[in-house]
């Protein structure tokens, strides 16, 4: 047993760091949060030339051919940082599906692409009650001449707006289960009848309402296999549900010490608000609650990475992470006080976020359903 | 990174379990728990306990981890498996004080003439130990203690009283905290100094914990004399020494297994029981509640077998442990609570034939507070977070007036 990284993971985690340092100050996540894009070309052409879209992708296609524990270690310190942007969508959305699933010609077509950031990728999933559920897929994909013919509206695409492809999962039979009939495509974002709105969320991510009309896809754009799409899916869900709680740990592993310092510096009372006991102990529970989620998180990217079975350690570390993250910075702003609730602050930063990361890829109450039947309840 | 356990740690790990499954067979089911073989008056519980610890003496279970020169077994993580075997099962027969605590600091911190003295008994299981630690007026503030240990000749004189003694009353003998310089400063003034419980003078008096239980005692000591070699470390140097001690109490593998049992035995009931026509497993918030606590668990594990990992390579993380320490006590009263939420109208029988599995539940709900008070208060605990850990300043005394 080993619970350490690697000394190559220690190192890819600092060059990760420094780069966001620099690259990514408070201030610019600030303003890409607030432009209309969501997108900054410098940051996503600089994470390009540092090869993080490519980390996962085989070498075979123009990628670095690590490992997605590897990946991990990039996503803990964006998390950190809270880097907005479509690096993740493009990673676990994108460039995932592709290499599970898709043929060689789509492979050569978009992982050397997706690899050197030339192509920004997302999913087009949820549908009216945004849940991951198969039976609430009803956007459908009929076949007509040489492809098929897409209709329906999507919700919650991630960085649509942005995006070049979307991989849309579309119901192309009605099999026996909601699971059968399901089928993915790659879509051209720029095809006819494809039309984006951005949804005003409280993450500000560019989360957008995708709107399909007769919109038409070639054949040789069905990715994986007909009527099978649903377990690529729930491949992308599950993976996703791991990641999004890496990113989250990330900025847990800031909210505690930013907290301290700003505690430190804050002075009522001819002293430092740090010194009160009361406030003490509040962040002595920030710091258990975070170093509890911890290895949770670790375990479960260290088995997905290594491809054991983790459904059960995937759901119970993104429900732990959910609450352990929407509590900390629940507190954060209250150890800032009145200054929690200014703008000018980072509290409301992180507490937007883990709100936007908690209905992620499933909300608590998703993933304890899951643990339940996982943990024997009949 | 890597979470997978050797093959060979696998097995060890696996015969650890199996022995273990094997001596529950056996359990007295007036045990709820290890702690409840302790009480003076349950004559099976002491001899069950007898029974374990001969067992796990014989295979050499009591020197996990010991080196070859006192006839030590296995390694560091043995001691882990093992304390996860026990805590799954409930199985008694390991003295957390003696073996757990005293013997690894003896090994760190001990003269040879006190290791060959005191070791051997413990590894053989032939002793109890406890801890004449708190007083009356000395608890979270320990270092402020006033038991007196005067040197005369080749002896000490100790006079005072101990209090919260777990199992002194079946203890052979104690290791305790004692000041030895009445000038000295606070920390630099105490030594620690093993007692044999049967001098004359000790006299120990039942302190019953709030369901009638008796683990817990109060020790008085009259003139009590102790041989000078008897000394552990140096003269007023014995704040330190147990500073050594408190790293050893906190690793908490084996009650997340026990945790992790709880969880199981409550499933298993949803599982079987109705009310009202409907299984509790179908009850919604109860899947939910179970679901989060299952979490929390196995959120716990992951954290024990870091540390282990981390203490296995002595690279200990103090902090992680107070955290640690904190978060699976406070799961333990969080669970106890659960369960008797969902045992519903029937969570407050006792023991009797009313009581659902045998009143377990409402015995958990009182035992589960012991974790989180005692080896430092987790208040405590979050001090050392606070100021070791996140570099917060120590708050200034308050001043006391009148």
């Amino acid at each position: 047993m080993d619970t350490t990284f690697t000394e190559e993971q220690e190192m890819l985690r600092k060059s990760a760091a420094d780069y966001l340092a620099k690259e990514m100050p408070e201030i610019k996540v600030r303003e890409i949060e607030e432009s209309e894009s969501g997108l900054d070309v410098g940051f996503w052409k600089g994470m390009g030339e540092l090869g993080w879209m490519g980390l996962v992708i085989p070498e075979d296609y123009d990628g670095m051919g690590m490992t997605f524990q590897d990946l991990s270690v990039i996503l803990e310190e964006m998390g950190k940082n809270i880097a907005p942007g479509p690096f993740f969508c493009t990673v676990m959305e994108g460039s995932y599906p592709i290499m599970e699933v898709g043929s060689e010609e789509q492979k050569r077509e978009f992982l050397p692409k997706i690899a050197c950031g030339e192509l920004v990728m997302s999913m087009a999933l949820l549908e009216g009650d945004g849940i991951y559920e198969a039976s609430d897929m009803k956007v459908k994909a009929e076949a007509k001449g040489e492809g098929y013919v897409i209709n329906g509206t999507k919700v919650f695409v991630e960085q649509a707006n942005n995006a070049d492809y979307l991989i849309c999962a579309a119901r192309t039979s009605e099999g026996a289960t909601a699971e059968e009939g399901i089928t993915l495509f790659i879509v051209d974002a720029k095809t006819a009848g494809l039309s984006v709105e951005v949804m005003p969320t409280i993450g500000m991510e560019k989360l957008c309402e995708v709107t399909f009309r007769d919109v038409a896809v070639p054949k040789e754009k069905l990715l994986g296999k007909l009527d099978d799409g649903w377990s690529v899916v729930k491949e992308v869900v599950e993976r996703g549900a791991i990641a999004k709680a890496v990113e989250s740990l990330g900025a847990m592993e800031a909210i505690v010490p930013t907290t301290v310092d700003y505690l430190k510096q804050r002075v009522q009372y001819d002293q430092p608000c740090a010194q009160y006991q009361a406030l003490q102990h509040i962040l002595a529970d920030m710091f258990i609650v975070m170093t509890a989620s911890r290895y949770l998180v670790y375990e479960a990217v260290w088995m997905k990475s290594e491809g054991l079975a983790c459904s059960k350690e995937i759901a119970m570390a993104k429900s732990q992470v959910n609450q352990a993250y929407k509590e900390l910075s629940r507190l954060m702003i209250r150890m800032y006080g009145g200054n929690g609730t200014n703008r000018e602050f980072k509290p409301g930063l992180y507490y937007r976020r883990a709100k936007a990361a908690d209905v992620r890829y499933g909300a608590t109450g998703f993933h304890r359903e899951l643990v339940a039947r996982e943990i024997g309840l009949a | 990174m890597d979470f997978r356990l050797s093959e060979e740690q696998e097995k060890r790990r696996q015969q650890f379990f199996d022995v273990c499954r094997e001596l529950e067979q056996h359990k007295p089911a007036s045990l709820h728990s290890a702690m409840d073989a302790f009480e003076t008056d349950s004559e099976e519980g002491i001899a069950y306990e007898q029974f374990c610890r001969k067992e796990f003496a014989k295979r050499g279970w009591l020197r996990l981890g010991w080196p070859p020169e006192y006839d030590g077994v296995g390694r560091m993580m043995d001691k882990v498996f093992f304390g996860e075997a026990t805590g799954y099962y409930g199985i008694p027969g390991v003295d957390v004080l003696g073996v757990g605590m005293l013997a690894p600091m003896l090994l760190e911190e001990g003269s040879e003439e006190t290791k060959k003295k005191f070791l051997p008994p413990i590894g053989k299981g032939e002793v109890l130990w406890c801890e004449l630690w708190s007083e009356p007026n000395a608890g979270s503030d320990l270092a402020s203690l006033a038991a007196a240990a005067v040197k005369k000749g080749d002896e000490y004189v100790i006079n005072g009283q101990k209090t919260w003694t777990s199992f002194a009353h079946r203890a052979d003998w104690g290791f305790g905290l004692f000041r030895t310089d009445p000038q000295g400063k606070k920390h630099r003034n105490l030594s620690f100094i093993l007692v044999d419980m049967k001098t004359p003078g000790v006299t120990v008096k039942p302190l019953y914990y709030f369901d009638g239980k008796h683990f817990y005692n109060e020790v008085f000591l009259d003139d009590v004399r102790v041989p000078v070699e008897n000394l552990v470390g140096e003269e007023n140097k014995g704040w330190q020494v147990s500073q050594t001690l408190a790293a050893f109490e906190r690793s908490s593998v084996g009650a997340v297994m026990s945790l992790h049992r709880q969880v199981e035995d409550l499933v298993k009931y949803c599982n079987e029981t109705r009310v009202g026509g409907k299984l509790l497993a179908h009850d919604s918030v109860i899947r939910n509640r179970l679901a989060e606590a299952a979490c929390e668990i196995e959120a716990n594990r992951a954290l024990a077998y870091h540390i282990a990992d981390l203490q296995d390579r002595s690279e200990m993380a103090p902090f992680d442990a107070s955290a640690i320490k904190v978060y699976t006590s406070e799961l333990m009263e969080r669970l106890a609570a659960l369960a008797l939420d969902i045992l519903g109208t029937y969570s407050q029988v006792k023991t009797s034939r009313w009581a659902p599995q045998n009143g377990a539940w409402e015995s958990n709900c009182h035992t589960c507070f012991i974790a989180s008070i005692a080896m430092g208060t987790n208040e405590i605990q979050k001090n050392i977070i606070a100021w070791y850990g996140l570099g917060m300043p120590r708050p200034p005394k308050p001043v006391v007036t009148g």
